[in-house]
């Protein structure tokens, strides 16, 4: 008996300490299934969240779809939803607004963002090479307020004084569509530069060393070799600038000159449908007319943005393609 | 040019002012061309000097002045001899070059006393040994192009760089005025024409503050779950475009959405609490794309021996994957704190406030706000001040953008800072 109580004792702790183990075992046994669940439910999210953004936004704009004009929506550029008389929604300034903007910018960012990603990618290294990058990063970083606040106090007056001085015709404002432009132009080339440069990293070694070898010098390089075959790449950087100039709101808020007009010369004021949100949501009474257009133009800006960011997907999946 | 390239190199420098002297002024100063061609021109038996045999280079300059020898000239005329060529005579060219140094300088001086060759002061002649792998006139005007282009390139470049100092420069000339302690630790008074930017700059820390607590979590674990666990099929490829395209949305929607979904829909009203999930919706892109990428560096040998051990997915994720990966991850968290701060738009409705009192002092002055409560914010006290407030000093408009430049580019710094130490310790 008194062997067995013996025996007994550690028997009764190691089943203890067992059963410790035990639970903690079962402990795991129910965590890791709750954490797997939790890391696919957050994987998920970003689905979850682009639907929501499109549903929230669409909501509450929905209410004024019934009997509402779209062909005076998209062919009006008479933009007067505060009229006492007759309130009118015609987005088509504010859509040419943003194409002149959007156009004017591509214009500046494209040449110089390939430019600049070319020689970062191809023509230097070391240190010189990180300094430019880290200096693009930095670029990228500035706030768009900031952005606005510099087009305004900086950029406007010397617009102004070059306008006056050769006699440009327009107003005489230096916040413009030329203004917003340049600003916009500064804006998107860093995700040109580093989506160009990665696509131009893309492309193997060995193109390279076959291209040298025929007797090909760098440039030769880059415009026979790497464009073609890093095209759809830098289709993808040109897409994504395209796309945030399409969708930057603060900086041509203040840039533009907020006039609402089909902007004819570079020195013409306009205003963009971001612009136009930002700039009336805070005035419009909620759930009244005017509010619910701005939400309706809300939903226009996510669906054009969503094909430009859709096409630039394509694109980068392109090469990937051809890769393989 | 090496040294032993300049031992075959000979300038030769023509002056006008040395006449009537017959004799070398210098040991490479004639008075004339005729005189330096028959310095190295043909011996007593006709053959070449040692020295002009060992020439591979011959530059002829004409000086107006002969203690101006230091000043650079253009070689305008260029001609060659090649030792190896097989007919005697030749005209200098590449095609057809002179035999030797003295026939070429006899040749030199035959065509500039013809008028064929007239430099003028501050251009020279240039003769060289032909090489036999010379560049040739294509392969110049390659080398020409090149060059061209990569002087094209770098300025294209160099003008993404000027801005951003000319900028940075410009507005902490103006702001240098308004900048001091008291400008970041007193309250805006008066009507926000005096004062500091205190309560802004705590409203946007308590943004980054709370858009972080939501945004991080669903962020890193989303980056897991990409790199982890999901296959390569078209749920995964879903996800990716849905990330994509959220990071592609403008910040007006995300305002928007924010307004309809927290402000009206989840009944948060416009608030600190609203704005700060707007912010976590629009970073979260950020923080999903560089948690993969900071995953996807651990090598996939660090998995497999792990899983060898019988730890099952999780286990390894959290005792090997993530300890691995930490720097990377907390970098992309780094830079969601920047953008989050810098933000204006979609805060514009969602919870920023023009002005709002708050304690000057005490601890009440650091946490000024609560959680349900409009929030003052440093970008849109920014926009607020330079177009809303009619008589703001400039000094305070500028000293509010240098901070929140300051504020934005310090994170990024710290950011890039520890991304490079840690990219140097990396382990594999």
């Amino acid at each position: 008996m008194a062997s067995e109580l013996n025996v007994g004792e550690p028997q009764g702790s190691r089943r203890k300490s067992a059963s410790l183990g035990q639970f903690m075992q079962v402990l795991a046994d129910i965590t890791e299934p709750t954490v797997e669940l939790a890391i696919r439910f957050c994987g998920w999210s970003a689905i979850l969240f682009v639907l929501a953004i499109f549903f929230f936004v669409f909501r509450e704009a929905f209410p004024i779809l019934r009997g509402f004009d779209f062909h005076e929506f998209f062919t009006s550029a008479k933009w007067r939803p505060d009229s006492q008389i007759r309130p009118t929604y015609g987005i088509l300034a504010l859509l040419a607004g943003t194409g002149a903007v959007t156009v004017g910018s591509m214009l500046l960012a494209v040449p110089i963002g390939l430019g600049a990603a070319v020689y970062i990618s191809e023509f230097c290294t070391g240190r010189r090479k990180e300094v430019l990058k880290i200096t693009i990063e930095l670029l990228a970083a500035i706030p768009s307020i900031v952005w606005g606040f510099i087009g305004v106090v900086a950029l406007g007056p010397v617009l102004l004084y070059i306008k006056e001085t050769f006699g440009f015709a327009g107003p005489p404002m230096g916040l413009n569509v030329l203004n917003a432009s340049l600003i916009l132009a500064l804006m998107s080339v860093p995700v040109i530069v580093s989506v160009g440069e990665d696509a131009l990293k893309a492309v193997p070694d060995s193109y390279r060393e076959a291209a040298l070898a025929l007797g090909a010098s760098r440039w030769e390089i880059v415009y026979r070799v790497l464009f073609p075959a890093a095209k759809n790449g830098l289709l993808a950087a040109v897409l994504l600038g395209v796309g945030r100039a399409i969708g930057e709101t603060m900086a041509v808020l203040m840039c533009t000159g907020h006039a609402v007009q089909i902007p004819k010369r570079l020195f013409d004021p306009a205003r963009t449908l971001t612009a136009t949100i930002a700039a009336e949501l805070g005035e419009a009474e909620s759930g009244g007319n005017h509010y619910r257009v701005l939400f309706l133009i809300g939903v226009v800006l996510f669906a054009v943005t969503f094909l430009v960011n859709l096409l630039a997907d394509v694109a980068v999946k392109g090469i990937r393609g051809s890769d393989k | 040019m090496s040294e032993a390239a300049l031992a075959n190199t000979r300038r030769i420098f023509i002056c006008n002012d040395s006449q009537g002297k017959p004799h070398l002024v210098g040991p490479d100063m004639f008075p004339s061309l005729e005189l330096a061609a028959a310095a190295l021109g043909h011996d007593a038996g006709g053959k070449a000097s040692a020295l002009a045999q060992s020439l591979k280079r011959v530059e002829i300059a004409f000086l107006e002045d002969s203690g101006n020898t230091a000043s650079p000239t253009k070689p305008k005329y260029r001609f060659y001899y090649d030792t190896q060529t097989m007919g005697s005579d030749g005209d200098g060219t590449e095609r057809d070059p002179w035999p030797d140094v003295p026939t070429a300088m006899a040749g030199i001086e035959r065509m500039y006393r013809d008028g064929t060759v007239k430099p003028r002061v501050g251009e020279g002649i240039l003769l060289e040994r032909r090489e036999i792998f010379t560049a040739t006139n294509h392969e110049r005007r390659k080398q020409r192009s090149e060059s061209i282009a990569k002087f094209g390139l770098m300025l294209m470049a160099l003008m993404l760089v000027a801005p951003v100092l000319a900028i940075l420069g410009y507005l902490l000339y103006e702001a240098w005025p308004a900048l001091s302690w008291e400008f970041l630790t007193t309250n805006p008074r008066d009507a926000m024409t005096a004062g500091g930017i205190w309560a802004p700059l705590v409203g946007t820390f308590f943004l980054i503050f709370f858009s972080l607590l939501i945004a991080a979590p669903i962020g890193v674990l989303a980056g897991v779950y990409l790199n982890e666990y999901a296959h390569d099929n078209w749920l995964t490829r879903l996800i990716n475009l849905a990330v994509v395209n959220l990071a592609g949305v403008p910040s007006i929607v995300h305002a928007l959405f924010g307004v309809g979904a927290f402000v009206v829909a989840a009944r948060m009203g416009q608030s600190l609490v609203a704005a700060s999930c707007t912010l976590a919706v629009m970073t979260l892109p950020v923080i999903i794309t560089s948690t993969r990428e900071a995953l996807a560096a651990v090598p996939q040998a660090f998995r497999e021996a792990c899983w060898n051990m019988g730890a099952s997915r999780w286990q390894t994720i959290r005792t090997i994957v993530l300890p691995n990966s930490i720097s990377g991850i907390l970098t992309g968290v780094i830079l969601q704190v920047a953008r989050a701060a810098g933000e204006t738009a979609p805060i514009l409705f969602t919870g920023a406030t023009l002005y709002m009192r708050v304690a000057d002092t005490g601890l009440a002055s650091y946490f000024p706000y609560t959680p349900w409560e409009k929030v003052m914010a440093l970008s849109y006290h920014l926009y607020v001040l330079k177009t809303q407030v009619n008589n703001a000093p400039e000094a305070l408009t500028y000293g509010t953008a240098v901070v929140l430049i300051g504020l934005v580019l310090a994170v990024n710094s710290i950011a890039i800072v520890a991304r490079t130490i840690l990219r140097s310790r990396k382990k594999w």
